[in-house]
């Protein structure tokens, strides 16, 4: 009996160092197997809490039915709400850019969710390939919320070696600028451009071969 | 016996040696400014010429922007006439063939050919020849003593932007021949934004046209392409360019059809000029580099944004003016770029 309770009140002082971290890594272990083993060892693990909650906050000292109540009401709302970027939930329900929906949608079938992947994944290119934008608030303020809304879409949505590196140093009055590295999908309008001007450009005063040729990588990434 | 006349002979020649040396001294401490001009000129000729008027053949790489990209090329002079020959070696095959100023590329994988006529800008030359020397006044430039490039000795150039609307350069031009072995752009740290180099390079092979005016050619089986260049001028169009950036004059003017050679939609009537949205193109160089500055009817369909992009050296300016859209494109800063957007006004209605 004695033993038994010792092993009891050194097992709840073992807790209550764990819960101010104040345990050694050995112990943790072992305390963490205890809790896992004992019903008694995780309801007073959930006592502690209480303890420790209402002497910080008058408000937390409340009937634990009440939390369980308030989970169950937030996970049926989220439930309801629309999903706007996942893509087809097979396995996982991994989805771009809301974390809580999405497992709410693992509940919601396949075929309920089908149009979400191809416009994601559309959005998603779109997002890449229109990848040089830019903000200009005097002459399109119109445009404004569907670039930005482009902008915080891109980051989220990586595809390929597309990289995205604002410049903030080169230009002060500018709101960004997009520095294209890599095999970037390059906008098909910007490269007719940039090959007109390597034309003459080819007969640099360098030499033939530099600006030729940079004529010739220009092409190339453009057909 | 014998000593006395070679003594005497050896004195002369080191007092020679010496004198003339003092002399040049001298004269370059005087002339420093006219020499420095004069020294600029000299170069940049020597590697010019050396690429029009060498033999060469090697593997070219291009690097920046993040990208590499390399190709095979050769380049042959027969007294008058230039050939020159480029095979990709990255990405979709393509072979560019060039003999004088008419250009054939052609893409195997489309089975799509190009015939241009491009006309070369002998600019450069005509510029320094002309005793302008408007290079010397925006850039300076520097030997920087010798390197080895390709396997072969080379001398190191800086030239550096005397202001801030355009990049600099390091060169690499061989000793021998003059040939320019490898070029890095420079940008506003100093930072390298793009580096173009010979990786191996064969200088004074046997000139070979042949194997350029056969496939330009023979284009059995190939969709031929002939798109048309009208040249004519800005004020003809109804522009003017209130002011330019610093050092930058207009060089070319021409009116182009501006759908892409090649875009897998090509009919008869598209390869008429008036099939198409013309678009206007008007060229400006400083001796060193060119801007291009691109005007077209406003289309809100097909100019859905204004963009500042770049890429390696290369920017691109493309923004709305009133009823027009302007896109601006030069290896230089992006003030620049806009500086010439800025000094563009219509001077008539059309």
């Amino acid at each position: 009996m004695l033993d038994e309770s010792e092993a009891n009140v050194a097992a709840r002082e073992r807790l209550s160092a764990l819960l101010d971290g104040e345990l050694e890594q050995r112990a943790v272990t072992q305390a963490c197997a205890h809790w896992r083993d004992s019903a008694e060892s995780r309801s007073t693990w959930h006592a502690y809490h209480l303890i420790g909650d209402v002497l910080r906050s008058d408000d937390l000292a409340r009937h634990p039915a009440r939390d369980t109540a308030f989970l169950d009401a937030l996970r049926a709302k989220l439930a309801d709400e629309p999903v706007v970027l996942a893509p087809k939930p097979l396995e996982t329900p991994a989805s771009i850019g809301l974390p809580a929906a999405g497992r709410a949608v693992a509940g919601g079938g396949p075929r309920r969710w089908g149009w979400i992947a191809p416009s994601a994944v559309a959005a998603g290119f779109v997002a890449v390939a229109g990848v040089l934008t830019l903000t200009r608030p005097g002459l399109l303020p119109e445009r404004s919320e569907a670039t930005s809304a482009a902008q915080a879409a891109a980051p989220a949505s990586f595809a390929g070696a597309a990289t995205l590196v604002t410049n903030p140093a080169a230009l002060a009055p500018e709101p960004q600028t997009f520095v294209a590295t890599g095999q970037v999908i390059r906008d098909a309008r910007l490269d007719r451009y940039l090959n007109a001007h390597k034309q003459f450009a080819g007969s640099s005063a360098l030499g033939v071969p530099s600006a030729y040729l940079r004529n010739a990588t220009a092409e190339v990434s453009g057909r | 016996m014998l000593f006395r006349p070679l003594s005497a002979l050896a004195l002369a020649g080191a007092f020679c040696m010496v004198t003339s040396s003092a002399w040049a001294q001298a004269s370059a401490a005087a002339g420093g400014g006219d020499t420095q001009a004069r020294d600029v000129r000299a170069w940049l000729l020597r590697i010019h010429e050396a690429a029009s008027h060498r033999n060469f053949q090697g593997t070219f790489v291009v690097s920046g922007g993040g990208a590499v990209s390399s190709a095979r090329i050769a380049h042959f002079c027969e007294g008058p006439n230039q050939f020159e020959r480029s095979e990709a070696l990255d990405g979709q095959a393509r072979h560019v063939y060039r003999h004088n100023d008419v250009v054939t590329t052609l893409w195997p994988a489309s089975k799509t050919a190009t015939v241009e006529q491009r006309d070369l800008l002998a600019q450069f030359p005509a510029l320094l020849q002309a005793g302008d020397d408007r290079i010397a006044d925006f850039y300076d430039v520097r030997p920087q003593g010798a390197d080895r490039v390709a396997g072969r000795d080379v001398n190191v150039l800086l030239v550096k932007p005397r202001d801030a609307y355009r990049y600099g350069y390091r060169l690499w031009a061989d000793q021998a021949s003059g040939l320019l072995l490898r070029a890095d752009v420079l940008g506003e740290r100093n930072e390298v934004l793009e580096s173009s180099a010979f990786s191996d390079v064969t200088i004074n092979v046997k000139p070979q046209p042949d194997t350029v005016l056969l496939p330009m050619k023979k284009l059995d089986g190939y969709r031929v392409v002939r798109p048309l260049l009208t040249p004519t001028k800005l004020e003809a169009e109804g522009w003017a360019m209130r002011q330019t950036a610093p050092g930058f004059r207009q060089v070319s003017c021409v009116k182009r059809p501006m759908d892409g050679a090649a875009e897998g939609k090509v009919d008869a009537a598209a390869s008429k000029p008036e099939g198409r949205p013309q678009v206007l193109q008007t060229i400006f160089s400083d001796g060193l580099t060119y801007v291009s500055l691109f005007i077209e009817p406003f289309d809100p369909q097909r100019h859905t944004r204004s963009m500042l992009a770049s890429v390696g050296p290369t920017q691109t300016l493309m923004q709305q003016q009133g009823d027009w859209w302007v896109t601006v494109v030069g290896d230089v800063p992006p003030a620049t770029l806009r500086m010439f957007a800025k000094g563009l006004e219509r001077s008539k209605k059309q």
